[in-house]
């Protein structure tokens, strides 16, 4: 099955012109785009500092972790919801661009590599240090998000 | 004279530095990835912390082992932030010498170093005492929200200047 039709549909929909005949709605909405993803950037190092001990230590790994929870999905949800207004702006675009495609699957993986740590720092009694799954799981999904970055900027550059 | 600091811009971008990074194909691009990287690192990790300080985020941390950890990591994020987009300026010095965004960016920057050092000059100095509250005192406060919205405000203008 291909998403073309889909594309295409949404290149001619209502939202899909605007967004193009609009000369600073692109840029307010990548504002909005950068902005979350400094906010959700700085939950993800912070929970990955406090698993590897290196600081918030006052406190339990899932308590930081249930602590960061609201901004990180607040960030997500906009970083989301920027993230398809900018799409809108180009479907077809996008939809050829090998760095858009890498970024989808990127985004798949570290979204479920957070889901895991997420699950495995709720499991951590209060005063235990991080097991070695949930130290690996937290590198892993930090460097599956630096990914999703650069490949986002790589899909401005093809 | 005013057109000292035009020229030290203009020989800045006719320079071998600032000439390669603009001809190379992708040289900007790397740079500026940099940059957004380091921006994430600065801005994410002072957010996290005037958002303790309003009450809003780990409240049930002490204010202190949220600011103390992470102000290392903060000055590398600048530093990186600062370095790469001291590259990106090389390569445009000329032009960006009369930008208003740009120049607005680094008055604002000025601004949220002040405030900066107004936290650690007041409250701070008395962390000890308000330490454990959810919330921290008014001055604080004052000082966190203006930069959380000013570092917003960086991001915003930042973008900006890509297409000015």
């Amino acid at each position: 099955m291909s998403l073309l039709p889909a594309c295409e549909w949404l290149a001619h929909s209502w939202l899909g012109v605007s967004l193009r005949q609009s000369s600073w709605a692109f840029a307010l909405i990548e504002m909005v785009h950068l902005a979350s993803l400094a906010l959700l950037g700085g939950c993800l190092l912070v929970a990955a500092l406090r698993v590897f001990g290196w600081a918030l230590t006052a406190r339990g790994i899932a308590a930081i972790a249930r602590g960061l929870a609201p901004l990180a999905a607040v960030s997500l949800l906009m970083l989301i919801a920027s993230g398809l207004l900018l799409f809108a702006d180009g479907p077809l675009r996008y939809y050829a661009n090998g760095a858009f495609r890498t970024k989808l699957l990127l985004f798949a993986a570290a979204l479920a590599g957070a889901v895991v740590t997420r699950r495995l720092a709720q499991l951590t009694p209060p005063a235990a240090a991080a097991s070695m799954r949930l130290k690996t799981s937290a590198a892993l999904t930090l460097a599956l998000w630096l990914g999703v970055g650069i490949a986002g900027r790589v899909i401005g550059v093809l | 004279m005013d057109s000292l600091p035009l020229h030290f811009c203009q020989w800045l971008a006719a320079s071998w530095v600032g000439t390669s990074i603009r001809e190379s194909d992708n040289l900007f691009s790397v740079i500026e990835t940099a940059h957004v990287l380091g921006i994430v690192v600065t801005a994410g990790l002072i957010a996290i912390v005037d958002l303790r300080l309003l009450g809003i985020l780990l409240s049930g941390s002490p204010a202190s082992d949220v600011i103390r950890p992470l102000v290392k990591l903060t000055w590398c994020g600048f530093t990186w932030m600062l370095a790469s987009g001291f590259l990106l300026f090389w390569s445009e010095a000329d032009r960006l010498y009369a930008n208003p965004v740009f120049r607005a960016k680094l008055v604002l920057l000025v601004i949220l170093g002040l405030n900066q050092l107004v936290f650690h000059r007041t409250a701070y100095r008395r962390i000890a005492e308000w330490d454990l509250n959810p919330t921290a005192p008014r001055t604080a406060r004052l000082t966190a929200g203006l930069s959380l919205v000013g570092w917003l405000a960086v991001i915003a203008l930042g973008r900006a200047i890509a297409y000015l």
